[in-house]
C-alpha cells in the first residue's frame, strides 16, 4: 500500500507535461526523484544525529557537520516537494514541511544578521553603542550606534546562601524619535530597542567613579566597573588608565561591612563603610568622595561609588518570524495526524 | 520532610503492588484489572499528596533536584499510563511490561537525597509550566509506545504468547504504537518550541546546544527518524518496537542522564 503511495506520488504526467515532451524531461526528472527519495532522508537524517554529535564533542568543528545534512535535507526535501503527489493530497503534510524549509532559512539568516554581546553599563552613565564583548554574523547591519539608554539603579533580592533572586532593572530609553521613557527590566523582560534585546546578567557590581582633568583640556568623567559582585567578592581591583593619560591606575575597593549577608535574606546595595585606594606606581592613597590627587598629567576627583550592571546583548530579527513558522508547522502536523488518525481505528 | 518521605514511600510501595499484580496476573492468565486500577489510582492520590507538601513546603514545584525531576516524573507518567489504562481496555495487559520499567526510576527515586536545591530567579514564569508539562506529555506517549513494543517483542521471543493472546494482535498494537509516536512528536516539537521561547526570555538567546538542548534535538531526530522510516519503508512491527525503546533510551538519558550529569538542568539557569 505505502509503496504504491509512493509510485502515485510521481506525478510525471504534470510536470513533464508543463516542460514538454515527455522523452527529453525523462532524465531529469528521474534524477529529481532520486533527489527527493525518502531512503535519501532517512540517510540524511542519520547522518545529522551523526553530525550533531560531531558538533557538540568538537568545539572546533561546529558548523560544517551539522550545515552539510541540513543543506542536502532542504534539497531532498525541495525535490519531494516539487515531485511527491503526496504532499499534493495532504496539504497539512505540505505545510508542515514548507515550515520545516523556512525555518531552516530563517536560522540561516539569523546566524548571518545577528549580535551577540556584553556591556557593562554604570548607573547614571548613557549606553552609547559600545560593547565590551562582541559577536556577529557577516551581514549584521543595525543600528547599535543609534541606540540609547541609562540604568537609573536596580535591587537583587538575596535569599540565606547568596542565592540569587528576582533582578529589577529601572531604565531610562531614548525612542526613535528622541524622547526618553522610563522602564523596568529584569529577569525575563528585556530592554528592546531597534530590535537589540538588553538582558540583565548575574555580572555586576561597583563603580567609583571619578572626573579627570588634564590642563587645558576639558572635564572628563568617567567609572571604573571592579569585578562582579560578590561573584569577586575577594578582589575587588582593576588596573585602569584615564581617558588621554598614559598614567596606569590600580584601584581597589576595601569593603568594610557585610553587604550581602549570606546567612539572611539580603538585597544588593551599595557599601556605606569602604575604603578606596588608589595606587600608581608606589604610591598608596585612600580616598573619600572629594579627595583629589595629582597624576604626572593631570588631577583625578574620586565622586564617589555606584552600581554597574552587565547587560547581554541579542539581536535577531528573524525570531518572530521562526516563531509563526514554528506554531504554523506544530499546528499543521498536529492536523496532519489528526485527518490520518481520526479516519481510521487503530485496531481495524 | 518526613511525613512528605513516608507519604512518598507509600506511593512506590503501592505502586509496585499494582506492578506485581499486574506481572503475576498475566503469567497465571487472570485479569484483575480493576484492581491493578484501583491500585494505581490509590498510588497516584498519595503521590500526589507527597508533592504537594513538598511544593508547600519549598514555595515551588518539583522541578530542580534529581530527586524531584525523577517523582514529578514517575508522576506524570504514572498518570498518562493510568489514563491509557482506563482509556483503552484491551491494551490493559501490557502493564506488565510498563510497570517494571518504571520501578527502574522508582528505585533511583529512593536512593536519590531528597534535600532541596536552588530555585533560580527565571524559573518564575509560565513558560516553566509549559515547557516541562509538554515534555511529560511527550514521555507518556512514548511510554505507551514502549509498552506495547515490548509485547510485540516478548511475543516474537516466544515469551508469553498465550498469555499475552489478550491483547489485540501485532500489527494493532503496532498502529497504536505508531500513534503514540506520532503524538510524542507533536508534543516534543511543542516542548521545543516552549523550551526555546523561555530561553531567549530567561537567557537572552533561543537556542545555544548546551547538553540538555543537544540531547533533546537528538531526541527529536530519533523520533523523525523512526516515523519516517515507517513511512517509507514497510518495517515489520519487531523492527518497528526495537525503534521505538531505542527512542525511549535517548528520551531518557535526555530527561534524567542529562540532569544527573549537569546537575544544572541547564547550563544557562544559574
Ligand atoms: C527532518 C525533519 C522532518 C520531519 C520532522 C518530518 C516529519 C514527517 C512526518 C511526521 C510525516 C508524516 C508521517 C505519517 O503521516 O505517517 C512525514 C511524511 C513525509 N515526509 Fe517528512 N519529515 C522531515 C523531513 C522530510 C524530508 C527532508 C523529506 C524529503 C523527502 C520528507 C518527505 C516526506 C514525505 C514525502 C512524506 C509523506 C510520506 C507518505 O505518506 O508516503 N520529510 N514527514
Amino acid at each position: 500500500m505505502r509503496e504504491d503511495l509512493a509510485k502515485d506520488g510521481i506525478d510525471i504526467g504534470g510536470v513533464a507535461g508543463a516542460l514538454g515532451g515527455a522523452r527529453r524531461e525523462a532524465a531529469p526528472m528521474r534524477l529529481l526523484r532520486s533527489v527527493a527519495s525518502l531512503k535519501v532522508t532517512l540517510v540524511l537524517i542519520a547522518m545529522l544525529a551523526v553530525g550533531l554529535v560531531i558538533a557538540f564533542r568538537f568545539e572546533h568543528s561546529r558548523i560544517w557537520p551539522m550545515v552539510v545534512p541540513l543543506a542536502l535535507l532542504s534539497l531532498n526535501l525541495m525535490a519531494a516537494i516539487a515531485t511527491n503527489a503526496v504532499f499534493r493530497r495532504q496539504m497539512p503534510l505540505l505545510v508542515f514541511h514548507l515550515c520545516l524549509v523556512a525555518v531552516l532559512l530563517l536560522v540561516s539568516a539569523g546566524r548571518l544578521t545577528y549580535l551577540k554581546g556584553f556591556a557593562g553599563v554604570t548607573d547614571g552613565a548613557v549606553f552609547d553603542g559600545e560593547l565590551a564583548v562582541r559577536e556577529q554574523g557577516p551581514w549584521h547591519r543595525g543600528a547599535l550606534d543609534e541606540v540609547r539608554f541609562a540604568s537609573s539603579g536596580f535591587t537583587i533580592d538575596y535569599a540565606p546562601g547568596w542565592q540569587r533572586g528576582a533582578t529589577r532593572n529601572q531604565v531610562l530609553w531614548q525612542t526613535p524619535d528622541g524622547r526618553w521613557e522610563k522602564a523596568e527590566i529584569g529577569d525575563q523582560d528585556p530592554l528592546v530597542i531597534r530590535g537589540y534585546r538588553f538582558y540583565t546578567t548575574f555580572n555586576k557590581g561597583f563603580a567609583p567613579t571619578f572626573h579627570w582633568q588634564q590642563p587645558g583640556g576639558p572635564e572628563l568623567y568617567g567609572s571604573v566597573q571592579l569585578p562582579s559582585y560578590p561573584l569577586n567578592e575577594y578582589s575587588q581591583a582593576v588596573e585602569w588608565i584615564p581617558p588621554g593619560s598614559d598614567v596606569a591606575v590600580w584601584v581597589m575597593l576595601d569593603i568594610d561591612e557585610i553587604v550581602i549577608d549570606p546567612d539572611d535574606f539580603a538585597h544588593f546595595r551599595l557599601p556605606n563603610d569602604y575604603t578606596l585606594v588608589v595606587r600608581v606606581g608606589d604610591e598608596r592613597t585612600e580616598m573619600r568622595p572629594g579627595d583629589a590627587i595629582a597624576l604626572g598629567d593631570g588631577t583625578l576627583t574620586f565622586d564617589g561609588l555606584r552600581s554597574w550592571m552587565g547587560y547581554r546583548v541579542f539581536y535577531d530579527w528573524t525570531l518572530p518570524w521562526l516563531l509563526a513558522a514554528c506554531t504554523v508547522g506544530v499546528l499543521s502536523l498536529g492536523a496532519h495526524f489528526w485527518q490520518k488518525f481520526t479516519a481510521k481505528p487503530w485496531d481495524a | 520532610m518526613e511525613q512528605e518521605l513516608q507519604v512518598l514511600w507509600a506511593a512506590i510501595v503501592t505502586y509496585v503492588v499494582a506492578g506485581v499484580v499486574s506481572v503475576v496476573s498475566v503469567a497465571l492468565g487472570k485479569r484483575p484489572e480493576r484492581t491493578v486500577l484501583a491500585l494505581m489510582l490509590g498510588a497516584l492520590a498519595l503521590h500526589t499528596f507527597s508533592l504537594g507538601i513538598r511544593w508547600e513546603r519549598l514555595g515551588h514545584g518539583p522541578f530542580i533536584t534529581m530527586f524531584e525531576i525523577l517523582s514529578s516524573n514517575v508522576w506524570s507518567l504514572m498518570l498518562a499510563y493510568s489514563i491509557v489504562y482506563w482509556w483503552l481496555p484491551r491494551i490493559r495487559a501490557s502493564a506488565a511490561v510498563v510497570l517494571p520499567i518504571m520501578f527502574v526510576m522508582m528505585g533511583w527515586l529512593m536512593v536519590v537525597h531528597p534535600g532541596e536545591g536552588h530555585y533560580p530567579a527565571t524559573y518564575h514564569t509560565p513558560w516553566l509550566y509549559i515547557h516541562i508539562g509538554l515534555g511529560k506529555v511527550f514521555l507518556g506517549a512514548v511510554l505507551v509506545a514502549v509498552g506495547l513494543a515490548g509485547v510485540v517483542l516478548l511475543r516474537r521471543a516466544g515469551l508469553g504468547v498465550a498469555r499475552l493472546a489478550v491483547l489485540p494482535g501485532d500489527k494493532q498494537l503496532d498502529e497504536l504504537a505508531f500513534r503514540c509516536m506520532a503524538i510524542g512528536l507533536v508534543f516534543h516539537t511543542l516542548m521545543l518550541i516552549a523550551g526555546a521561547i523561555w530561553a531567549q526570555d530567561a537567557w537572552g538567546r533561543y537556542w545555544d546546544w548546551d547538553p540538555l538542548e543537544t540531547w533533546a534535538f537528538l531526541t527529536w531526530l530519533t523520533l523523525v527518524f523512526t516515523i519516517h522510516a515507517r513511512v517509507t519503508y514497510r518495517i515489520s512491527p519487531p523492527v518497528h518496537a526495537v525503534m521505538i525503546l531505542g527512542v525511549f533510551v535517548v528520551a531518557y538519558l535526555t530527561f534524567f542522564g542529562v540532569p544527573f550529569v549537569s546537575q544544572v538542568p541547564h547550563q544557562g539557569a544559574v
